[in-house]
């Protein structure tokens, strides 16, 4: 083995880094707990957990100043498999040392699986409605669609980010190009009077924007409250620019439509989708009380569950503990609105959410199996030396 | 010598795959064709509004207990059908617009000042997802009346989708211990078209005990 090879295992073998990467853990998790008062728990993951460094912003530029909870676990993640593979001999007497680090790496690599693999989604029926698609909590899509197929309806969904950036994009699908003019990630929006002899220029040069504008709103990081972004989008067509859409996420803002090279098209900025290959209709929302208060006993949702090849058409009663698991998803009861006629179902895909509980069982049994192991050995030694004694 | 190359090509695999999984969570533009859609249904005006929190809106806040003792009265415009009082209202009326559009009239009562105010001023704003109010832009929102040696907080927003736009005209009414909300929401039109017959509604809540 080369000199370099060995410097570079001997450096991920090393117990030092080991120690090094808790303390960087310990730093890293402080600092977020006090962020959170600043950002709330999901802006904190992401930025301090899920990411491979802690970044500043000086200026425009954002700085890496601390490394993130991908690096620091990757690199623990590292440390310990060398450490089995190096360091550890699996021996009846370290047997115990041994599982528990299996466990601990299986418990890295769970969480590290998780941020990846893990989706949260919004499901949102009105009792009768039929939906096959659940939406994001907090990401947001242009979507344009072409609408002028009686029976489908052809969709580009371009995720926020690609607005956010305000480069031209050109999309195959697409008869035209999407030029973001103007984004904002968090507006309100006002009625505008085009009449009116003192109103304000609007980029919008058709649709809804002619009648509001949007106007940009601090972003909001708190758990309980959901940023409506805003956009201008020019489409230009080969002729040159067709038009100028005010767009906005804020759920009040319906798709708009319009015509281009005789097909009919519908933009429009939503929550993110995820459709699925079934449906779900919601027959019956039941908010349950105790009898003679308003006190909330039980929430559930009757649905019925069907997929287009037939093999599944039956009812389902999701209620509080008691979620459907279907297809790698689980749908929680979550919540409701529109006075008891519309559920909200939380929609959540884990495929390594075992992978926890298995990791935790290991270090368990490991742990167990140490103690013991030593527990032997101490008796054994403590009769020896007694027998000695005598 | 040739285990060790193994075990240290092994790591190099770990941390080339580590480093793999972790690039993969970038958003990509996606097309698909999915069955059309029927026409969206706008949201309606009780749910949740855009990036803005209304105090009582979660689940945890749904068991209320609405005030007891002695009532107001009033007397309803003869066109308002009145409609059964439930464990929540006091009072409920419908009022029907051209092509079957109705407004809702409810009368609530809960005791203390549930809040005060501009929580409850705030909340019909959040059901008409409208931004909340600061304290200090409360008064410039709200106009006051004096009607039968009662006290009224009124207000009038309109919101809710830019389509179909939804107005709330309400009123709020400090009674001894406990506090009455008169609240009229429905389309815009309608309410504003009963929005006099709602004014002279209010002059007629007469307090238990007083002389009509």
């Amino acid at each position: 083995m080369s000199e370099l090879i060995r410097q570079f295992r001997d450096f991920f073998v090393s117990l030092k880094l080991t120690v090094v990467l808790i303390a960087f853990s310990i730093l890293l998790i402080f600092a977020a707990t006090l962020d959170q008062v600043n950002l709330g728990i999901w802006a904190v993951q992401q930025k301090y957990f899920h990411s491979l460094f802690v970044m500043w912003s000086f200026g425009d530029i954002p700085v890496p100043i601390f490394p993130g909870g991908y690096l620091i676990g990757g690199f623990l993640l590292i440390n310990l498999i060398a450490a089995q593979v190096y360091r550890f001999k699996l021996n009846a007497k370290k047997s115990g040392i041994w599982l528990t680090h299996v466990g601990l790496i299986l418990l890295l690599i769970g969480e590290l699986l998780t941020g990846i693999w893990q989706e949260e989604f919004a499901l949102r029926l009105d009792e009768g409605e039929t939906k096959n698609f659940s939406e994001s909590y907090r990401a947001n899509e242009l979507a344009i669609t072409e609408t002028t197929d009686p029976k489908f309806d052809e969709v580009v969904a371009i995720p926020e980010k690609f607005v956010a950036r305000g480069e031209p994009i050109q999309q195959a699908k697409l008869p035209f190009r999407v030029v973001p003019k103007i984004y904002y990630p968090n507006a309100a929006l006002a009625a505008r009077d085009p009449n009116s002899p003192g109103v304000a220029p609007t980029p919008a040069t058709t649709g809804i924007g002619l009648q509001a504008t949007a106007t940009p709103l601090a972003y909001s990081y708190k758990q309980n409250e959901r940023n409506a972004p805003s956009a201008y989008i020019e489409l230009v067509g080969t002729e040159g620019p067709i038009g100028t859409w005010l767009i906005s996420a804020d759920p009040r803002f319906p798709p708009q439509s319009f015509e281009y090279a005789g097909r009919t098209w519908k933009i429009a900025f939503r929550f993110e989708r995820s459709y699925k290959p079934y449906s779900l209709t919601l027959l019956k929302f039941s908010h349950d009380r105790y009898a003679g208060t308003e006190i909330p006993k039980n929430f559930s949702s009757r649905i019925r569950l069907n997929s287009p090849d037939g093999r599944d058409d039956r009812e389902v009663l999701i209620y509080m503990n008691n979620p459907l698991r279907y297809a790698g998803l689980t749908f929680y009861q979550a919540g409701f609105e529109n006075d008891d006629k519309t559920t909200i179902l939380q929609v959540v895909r884990n495929p390594s959410w075992q992978l926890p509980y298995i990791a935790c069982a290991l270090m368990t049994l490991g742990l167990i199996l140490q103690f013991c192991i030593h527990l032997v050995a101490f008796i054994a030694r403590r009769r020896t030396s007694s027998s000695a004694a005598a | 010598m040739i285990a060790s190359l193994m075990r240290t090509r092994l790591l190099a695999f770990a941390a080339a795959s580590l480093i793999a999984l972790t690039s993969c969570r970038d958003p990509k533009i996606t097309t698909y064709r999915v069955p059309k859609e029927k026409t969206p249904t706008l949201p309606p005006a009780s749910s949740s509004p855009a990036a803005t929190s209304t105090p009582g809106a979660s689940m945890a806040n749904t068991a209320v207990t609405t005030a007891n003792g002695p009532g107001l009265t009033w007397n309803a415009p003869s066109h308002w059908t009145a409609k059964p009082a439930s464990a929540m209202r006091k009072g409920s009326y419908a009022i029907t617009g051209e092509a079957g559009a109705t407004a809702d009239l409810s009368i609530t009562a809960f005791p203390g000042d549930v809040g005060g105010d501009l929580a409850n001023v705030n909340r019909w704003r959040g059901q008409l997802q409208l931004p909340p109010l600061a304290a200090a832009e409360l008064s410039g929102a709200t106009v006051h009346l004096d009607a039968n040696g009662l006290h009224l907080t009124t207000v009038d927003f309109t919101g809710g989708p830019i389509a179909t736009p939804q107005r709330v005209l309400g009123a709020i009414i400090p009674v001894g211990n406990a506090t009455w909300f008169f609240k009229l929401s429905g389309p815009s039109n309608l309410v504003g078209r009963e929005q006099a017959a709602f004014a002279t509604f209010l002059q007629t809540i007469h307090a238990p005990g007083a002389t009509p």
